[in-house]
């Protein structure tokens, strides 16, 4: 009773403080920030709460958030997506666009969260900080939090095992069945346990003096009382296998359009690229929105800021192109610590077929796969990282990871050894690690994960082009006859076509259109130098009323372009750019 | 695309602009009419009008295929394996005795023609095929045995979409499907197809006279053109463009007519990427994906022959496992040379002020390629294979007739290039018709096929010449003389040259006089496919309720059980040996399910011994499953 009349005088006072000051923020005023949407990042949505999440957010944003799907998964989900526009400042198509997604591998889970986060950060955020308001203004962003849904729910749902591949059934093991023999969890303990087996004197394994949980290699010469028997499971078809068919058995990642190899060559590619419904469904949206730019594929582990090529034998990506890689991915050294900047097959290993290859040569897109979280992460100072080394410290090596479960995690992550009757080994021990832990942050750190990575991708998408176009300088040279002279710039890093796109032809030339009622283009022509008396070099097109410049626009770059136009009258000079936004200005003939 | 042209060049002294910037040359896969030599065909020179009324368009495709069916309920099953673009079906006909054992549980022969739309000869060929096996099935044991025990897989017309071009008041050739492409990436979409100017109902190319073009009227016949060579003295004197106009104004004549993407060139195996014709990605096309998803699920198929412009057949591979080069026609490649920068225009190096920094830099951390990078996809034949591609290529050649090698197309994203070189399972390509040719033309061919441009020698008859001189000892009316045109843009050109759809498809009695030796042909294929048995089984009861099972598995057929790129490209699944008991009851010996990869053919065996507890009076089956060599069981009684 007492609460309800507490309660009761908090609304009044409220309602009371309504009444006289408008507009009203909410009820804790002096909370910082005033949040208009409560979410949670430390904890690990499953796929229904993901969905709703989103939905939550475009009820909340209505003006701003369209809430849609893509397409479905083999297994029925729809792969949603939250586009962010500002109508007012422009129709989504033409407006340079960020494409975020995450989580094609069901087990790399954390870059979901990071999704949400962006979405529930440029909202909250607009309108109070001017940078975040004028990205919004500014770019589109759309933003896929789970692209393998189906992945996705199976980590959750299970043991983490057998995770990383989409549902589409795949038949391991060659016996004509699918998907037969899953891993197992028997103790029902939720966690992939491994398998110990107690055998005195015939093992190669023995227990850690300082802390039995942990098995360790006896050396040679010397009997252990200790075998590993492998993960948790049992065998399912009576095949006399284990766990060998699991749920799909591909990698989704490996089945997009460029360099894509057959499995014999890249393990996990299917028999040709976007045979997954979920590949074909996210590859007919990007093609069908030229206006994207800039893509982000969120991954773990590792702390990499990944671009291209995914092999050695793709060569190098072209030296403007190489540029502008490297001007964005350091800049995110510097935002994301622990995090290096890296080539595919160089730093990580060889991709053929991977998504972000293929947004890159066969789109035309800037694109960085961010493979987030790094275990140096778990003790992240010089000091400690210092104890680390020495192999008496409590924090080094295996011991560390035990340690930081003990004391930061209360021994949440890890499970103890417990006996357990396995139906093929007997008499054993099962115990481990939880599948969140390793690849995926602790909890309570996935808030910073979450912005330090949303900061880079943002600076990306403040770096995609944006065109505009100065005012025209006309000048009278002859009887009806025109010299006009107009700067077009890209201030930002990245151009409106990459060397890359412009050596496939895969993204359409950035247009230069002159309109007029009553106008004649004698000539046109870049300006070396509009400064001083330099050459002009005259562009040796046909149709010189649409200007097609195949190689775009440089980033940090202004061009004059030179027109002599017969006429009288006004006339629209326009730049039509499909990744750098059209923009147009006009001049008067006189 | 232009995708007028029926043949094309993919020659050694062309071979430079084949750099994958030069999208808009020559690309459709040249034929091998060149140099064939039909035995008994043409021997006698003969008037034969060209009359493709007798060809099927896509309604009559339809009607035959349905009227068979139902025809032969027991013997031939129609099915749609997916639509096209413009919503006709991509029909599949399974040509097999449905009693017996299931025909999916049959090794199959997948025959597949028409991929490039102006190939409409090819359609008829696999129709011809079909009808071959229907009438002879009664009559002809070995047909019967074929029907009986295996199972054809037909797809007549891959391209109906592009086949039905050929059946259009114009024709234009188009090789392609149709759908909508931007050939020249310019922003604008099938802006400019060509015009039939001269409105005699082909399309076919313009030379203007232009003293800095690149080609000549050859000296020895003057239908002709060849390209001139400096080096002799030769200069010049015309341009060639397909015929038309130039619609978008961009200075290029016909660079973007309507589609699309030739759908032999739309499939994985050493895909073009980023060319022209060859679609915006590997398998970005209906068609492309109907043929790939029917193969997928039909892992049974154990061969696949094709009927189409590229030839493995009368040219073997060689020793090293490589395919015979290319040459097409002259005329068509010329007028393709002329779209070649249509797709470069505005690329600008143009002047800019940078205001800070930027740029510049380059390759920050990245090393340049040391042409390693791991494990790379095989591109010719395997060793292990190649005496069964000769043996195959022999008997082509014996039921044929066909003595010499025609030239080929480099088949780049060809579908019979993926079915060996990703599906595993042995390949062949064969247009399934032929040219007569001059014997001392053969012969030159023959010496001097393998070299890169002929080093300077002296010249080969072009194929054009070839063409032309079969037209006119057989008196295929395939030639348009040149005439005289005003050209709005081009002023005084002359119209002529090689009609679109004569230089690709014979009259249709070379099909029929062709049907039997297709036919027989297919049949001797499926004659050849593994066959896997348990030819032998033993009980022995060692008491105790202990049992030793032993049993010897045969492969009775010719091809073993997986070719040996199959194996390399885990694309054929090992042959499965499963003996039916419960994992506890196996004592020791083999596992309960055992894999081979591949076993030979022609009687070889594998042996397998399990040593299991079981009750006297117990039936157990033992069971083999080979993907591609059938199925067999066998039950075993404990006693």
């Amino acid at each position: 009773m007492k609460r309800f009349f507490t309660l009761f005088l908090a609304w009044t006072g409220l309602a009371l403080f309504a009444a006289l000051s408008a507009p009203l923020a909410t009820a804790q005023k002096a909370s910082d920030p005033q949040h208009t949407l409560r979410l949670d990042f430390n904890r690990w949505h499953d796929y229904g709460e993901l969905q709703q999440d989103m939905k939550t957010m475009a009820d909340t944003w209505p003006e701003f958030l369209t809430y849609s799907s893509l397409g479905k998964s083999y297994g029925g989900r729809d792969i949603t997506m939250v586009t962010i526009n500002n109508p007012k400042t422009g129709p989504e198509l033409e407006k340079p666009a960020m494409y975020i997604e995450a989580n094609v591998h069901g087990n790399e889970i954390q870059g979901s969260e990071v999704s949400l986060y962006t979405i529930w950060y440029l909202m909250e955020n607009y309108g109070k900080i001017d940078m975040i308001t004028r990205l919004v203004d500014e770019r589109v962003f759309y933003i896929i939090p789970t692209v393998n849904p189906d992945g996705r729910q199976f980590f959750m749902e299970g043991t983490g095992g057998g995770s990383r591949t989409g549902h589409v059934p795949v038949d391991d093991d060659n016996d004509g069945l699918y998907d037969e023999d899953p891993p197992n969890d028997l103790n029902g303990n939720g966690i992939r346990d491994q398998i110990r087996k107690y055998v005195p004197g015939e093992g190669n394994y023995r227990l850690n003096r300082d802390d039995p949980r942990m098995l360790e290699p006896v050396p040679t010469g010397e009997k252990g009382d200790w075998i590993l028997l492998g993960s948790e499971g049992i065998d399912d078809d009576g095949d006399g296998r284990v766990d060998e068919d699991g749920p799909g058995g591909y990698d989704p990642n490996r089945n997009w359009a460029a360099d894509w190899q057959p499995n014999y060559i890249q393990g996990g590619s299917m028999d040709y690229p976007f045979q997954l419904p979920t590949a074909r469904a996210i590859n007919d949206f990007l093609t069908s929105h030229p206006n994207i730019a800039g893509v982000q594929s969120y991954h773990n582990s590792g702390g990499m800021i990944l671009r291209g090529p995914g092999a050695e034998w793709q060569g190098t990506y072209p030296r403007q192109d190489i540029a502008v890689y490297d001007e964005l991915g350091k800049q995110g050294e510097r935002m994301l610590p622990y995090y290096d900047y890296i080539i595919i097959w160089s730093g990580l290993y060889t991709v053929h077929g991977g998504f972000i290859d293929w947004t890159n040569d066969g789109l035309g897109i800037l694109s960085f796969s961010n493979e987030l979280w790094n275990g140096g992460q778990y003790f992240n100072s010089p000091k400690l990282q210092d104890q680390q080394k020495d192999s008496d410290s409590p924090i080094a090596g295996q011991k560390g990871s035990l340690y930081f479960d003990d004391y930061l995690e209360f021994g949440s992550q890890y499970a103890e050894w417990t006996e357990f009757d396995h139906p093929t080994y007997g008499k054993v021990e099962l115990g481990g690690w939880s599948k969140l832990r390793g690849r995926i942050p602790p909890r309570f750190m996935n808030e910073e994960l979450s912005h330090r990575n949303m900061a880079f991708t943002l600076y990306q998408a403040d770096q995609m082009p944006k065109m505009q176009i100065h005012k025209p300088v006309v000048e009278k040279v002859a009887d009806n006859v025109y010299r006009v002279r107009i700067d077009i710039e890209n201030d930002r890093v990245a151009p409106t076509i990459t060397e890359r796109a412009a050596e496939n032809n895969v993204v359409d030339p950035d247009l230069l259109v002159v309109s007029g009622r009553n106008v004649e283009v004698i000539s046109a022509g870049w300006v070396a130098n509009k400064f001083r008396p330099d050459a002009t070099d005259l562009i040796d097109q046909k149709d010189l009323n649409r200007i097609m410049i195949r190689n775009g626009h440089p980033g940090r770059t202004t061009r004059t372009i030179e027109y002599l136009i017969r006429g009288s009258g006004d006339v629209t000079i326009a730049y039509e750019s499909l990744k750098g936004g059209d923009v147009k200005t006009t001049a008067s003939l006189k | 695309m232009s995708n007028l042209q029926p043949l094309v060049a993919l020659t050694g002294s062309d071979s430079s602009d084949l750099r994958p910037g030069a999208r808009l040359l020559s690309w459709i896969p040249l034929v091998s009419m060149s140099f064939l030599l039909l035995l008994g065909a043409f021997a006698a020179p003969k008037h034969i009008v060209q009359d493709f009324s007798e060809y099927h368009s896509y309604a009559e495709l339809t009607a035959s295929l349905k009227a068979l069916a139902k025809a032969n309920p027991t013997l031939a099953r129609l099915q749609s394996t997916g639509k096209t673009l413009e919503g006709r079906d991509i029909w599949m006909m399974e040509i097999g005795n449905s009693a017996g054992t299931p025909v999916g549980d049959r090794p199959a022969l997948l025959v597949a023609a028409n991929f490039e739309g102006n190939q409409v000869a090819t359609s008829e060929i696999a129709l011809s095929t079909i009808s071959y096996l229907l009438e002879n099935y009664s009559t002809n044991d070995a047909v019967k045995k074929s029907l009986d025990n295996q199972v054809f897989y037909f797809f007549p017309r891959v391209n109906p979409d592009g086949a039905e071009k050929m059946f259009a008041p114009v024709q234009t050739g188009t090789a392609t499907n149709t759908s909508a492409y931007d050939d020249d990436n310019d922003g604008r979409t099938d802006e400019d197809a060509p015009e039939d100017l001269n409105k005699d109902g082909y399309i076919t190319v313009m030379r203007v006279p232009d003293p800095s073009g690149l080609y000549m009227v050859d000296p020895t016949d003057a239908r002709l053109m060849k390209k001139a060579d400096p080096k002799k003295g030769e200069s010049g004197t015309y341009s060639i463009y397909w015929e038309g106009i130039d619609n978008d104004g961009d200075g290029f004549y016909n660079e973007d007519a309507v589609g699309g993407t030739d759908i032999n060139r739309n499939f994985q195996h050493e895909y073009p990427y980023y060319q022209r014709g060859a679609g915006l990605h590997m398998t970005s096309e209906r068609e492309t994906r109907a043929v790939l998803d029917f193969v997928i699920e039909r892992r049974n198929i154990a061969m696949v022959l094709v009927y189409g412009p590229n030839d493995n057949l009368i040219s073997a591979p060689t020793t090293k496992g490589e395919l015979a080069e290319a040459k097409g026609i002259d005329l068509f490649s010329f007028a393709d040379a002329s779209l070649a920068d249509a797709g470069k225009v505005g690329m600008f190096s143009a002047p800019t002020q940078r205001f800070f920094g930027g740029g510049g830099r380059g390759g920050g951390g990245e090393t340049a390629p040391s042409g390693g990078g791991g494990r790379r996809p095989a591109t010719t034949v395997a060793k292990a294979d190649l005496d069964y591609f000769t043996t195959v290529s022999k008997k082509y050649i014996e039921l044929t007739g066909i003595k010499n090698a025609p030239a080929l197309s480099t088949p780049q994203g060809a579908f019979f290039q993926y079915s060996y070189f990703q599906y595993g399972v042995p390949s062949f390509s064969t247009p399934g018709w032929g040219l007569t040719a001059a014997p001392a033309d053969t012969s030159k061919a023959a010496a001097g096929s393998k070299g890169k441009g002929g080093s300077g020698s002296e010249e080969k008859p072009s194929l054009d010449k070839k063409l032309a001189g079969w037209m006119d000892e057989t008196g295929v009316d395939g030639f348009v003389a040149w005439t005289a045109f005003t050209h709005p843009t081009l002023g005084a050109v002359e119209i002529g040259g090689f009609k679109p759809y004569e230089a690709v498809n014979p009259p249709m009695t070379v099909v029929s006089e062709m049907a039997s030796k297709n036919g027989e042909f297919a049949v001797y294929l499926s004659s050849l496919f593994a066959d896997v048995n348990i030819a032998k089984t033993e009980v022995i009861n060692h008491g105790g309720g202990v049992f030793r099972i032993k049993a010897e598995v045969e492969n009775a057929g010719f091809l073993p059980t997986s070719s040996s790129h199959g194996v390399t490209s885990r694309s054929v699944k090992p042959t499965m040996v499963q003996l039916g008991i419960a994992p506890e009851a196996l004592l020791s010996g083999s596992a309960k399910t055992s894999f081979f990869q591949a076993m030979d053919g022609s009687g070889t065996r594998q042996k397998f011994e399990w040593l299991i507890k079981g009750k006297k009076g117990d039936e157990i089956e033992l069971k083999v499953v080979a993907q591609k060599g059938g199925t067999d069981t066998k039950k075993l009684r404990l006693q």
